[in-house]
């Protein structure tokens, strides 16, 4: 699961074009959207992946080798039985979606089975839920603030602590790359 | 106490037993992520609560309606209201009667949206509307039809969208004044709807878990918009079966932009973009 926000785009879409086409993992995306972008994000992102890009519905099952973009306006929850739940719940910390809630969610269902990566952003969604999959046994990544366009996100992440990488860009993209299902 | 630690199969009981609502059968992360808020505005522990809850079923119905969700826009995503007003209600020009429901309506700000919207196509007074939701709180909102004008000034945008463009052809523009549907007092801090609509719909208390259809009439447009997200799926099935035996044949169903009929239901509706037709 991949949470990001301003200056994460470029990261997502390189991470995402570096996929092999069989890819056997399902990647959840909980991005931040400036309110006059919400329309064509999938597409733009679709063009760029190596695997479809999904704004899953409600109740939507999860499958393997698919991007799941939150959709713009909701809060995206991972439920048990493999399965999304999608929240119009008002913003948390000024955010809808939520990073903090979606990272929660999966790291209670996946557990140590989740990566947990948080990119580039200009504000602290994200920190407490990374926290979180760290406490279920996941794995947690965060890209090396000196990469970042905006690094606020990033170190808050870092001050939380329990990080176990933090990548380039290059490296994050071949650390997704690489994982396989286990 | 956060959402990962709480204990839901004890609350949801105890709620149960002494109101009668039945949250069993709602989405449990989400429940259980509104559930801690109950508790941190409230300064409860669970225990503290569930014990409130079975002596006093007025508490109880306060934490009904604290525990749901109840946000809402004027004309929430505008693609929809614009395929309403070009696409569906045409269809409905030459009935004498059109029968609307609006299922889980909150504070009625979709049921506005819908007024005005029959009024440029002059369907207004041959429309009966009914707005349904099991937080009565929020249906006493609607009736008033007064909001903040600080928290719905950015839904504007939206209502200059689908009242004032044409999405179809941009050469059309119609500078309709909001001061045709509502009076807005920046100064006080409120909008407030004009009585021709404030008047003119039905609210009543309505639970989509419990209750059947409680009008004597079938539909031509159920609206039901973002409250099965908060359901899981076998709830969902029975709430579309609920609207699908409510509807006339050929009538409409609008969900919220990323629902959809997932199980058995789906056949018994055709889908043509967001909008759902009983078969
Ligand atoms: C997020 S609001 C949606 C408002 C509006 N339809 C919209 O899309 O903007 C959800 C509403 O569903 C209502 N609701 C939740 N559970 C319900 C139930 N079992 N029966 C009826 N209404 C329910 C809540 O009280 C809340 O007002």
């Amino acid at each position: 699961m991949i949470g990001g926000s301003a200056g994460s785009f470029q990261v997502v879409a390189s991470i995402l074009g570096s996929l092999p086409k069989n890819y056997e993992l399902p990647i959840f995306l909980c991005l931040h959207r400036l309110k006059h972008v919400r329309t064509g994000f999938v597409e733009v992102l679709s063009l760029k992946s190596a695997i479809p890009v999904i704004e899953p519905y409600d109740k939507e099952p999860i499958k393997p080798g698919r991007a799941y973009l939150a959709p713009a306006n909701y809060h995206m929850y991972i439920e048990l039985g493999n399965k999304f739940a999608l929240s119009t719940e008002a913003p948390l910390n000024h955010s809808r979606p939520s990073i903090d809630l979606s990272f929660v969610t999966a790291a209670q269902v996946y557990r140590n089975k989740l990566v947990g990566i948080i990119l580039s952003g200009a504000n602290k969604d994200g920190a407490y839920g990374l926290k979180k999959v760290a406490e279920y046994g996941g794995t947690t990544i965060v890209q090396d603030p000196n990469t970042c366009e905006v690094r606020t996100m990033t170190e808050a992440a870092l001050q939380m602590g329990n990080v176990n990488h933090i990548f380039s860009i290059d490296k994050i993209a071949s650390f997704v790359a690489n994982l396989k299902a286990i | 106490m956060t959402i990962e630690d709480i204990d839901i199969q004890y609350f949801v009981t105890a709620l149960k037993n002494s109101s009668g609502y039945d949250f069993s059968e709602y989405s449990e992360k989400s429940l259980k992520r509104r559930l801690a808020k109950v508790l941190m505005d409230n300064k409860m522990e669970l225990n503290q609560l569930v014990t409130e809850i079975k002596k006093n079923v007025s508490f109880a119905e306060k934490v009904v309606k604290e525990i749901t969700v109840n946000t809402t826009e004027l004309f929430r995503d505008p693609f929809i209201w614009q395929m309403l007003r070009y696409k569906v209600l045409p269809t409905l020009q030459d009935n004498k009667i059109i029968n609307i429901w609006h299922a889980g309506c909150s504070t009625g700000q979709e049921v506005y949206s819908m007024m005005i919207l029959l009024n440029e196509l002059g369907m207004l007074e041959k429309a009966r509307i009914f707005g349904t939701d099991i937080n009565s709180d929020v249906l006493d909102i609607a009736r008033k039809g007064i909001y903040k004008y600080r928290f719905n000034i950015g839904y504007l945008d939206n209502f200059d969208k689908v009242i004032k463009e044409n999405p179809y052809n941009y050469e059309k523009f119609n500078d309709i004044p909001y001061s045709k549907y509502f009076e807005i007092d920046k100064v006080k801090d409120f909008m407030r709807m004009h009585p021709f609509l404030t008047e003119k719909p039905t609210y009543k208390k309505h639970d989509l878990v419990r209750d059947e259809n409680i009008f004597f009439n079938k539909f031509d447009i159920i609206l039901c918009r973002n409250v099965i997200i908060y359901f899981n799926y076998n709830l969902q099935n029975r709430v579309f079966n609920l609207f699908s035996n409510s509807l006339y044949q050929g009538g409409f169903l609008l969900l919220g932009m990323h629902e959809t009929i997932l199980g058995p239901m789906s056949a018994s509706f055709d889908k043509k973009e967001n909008i759902y037709i009983k078969k």
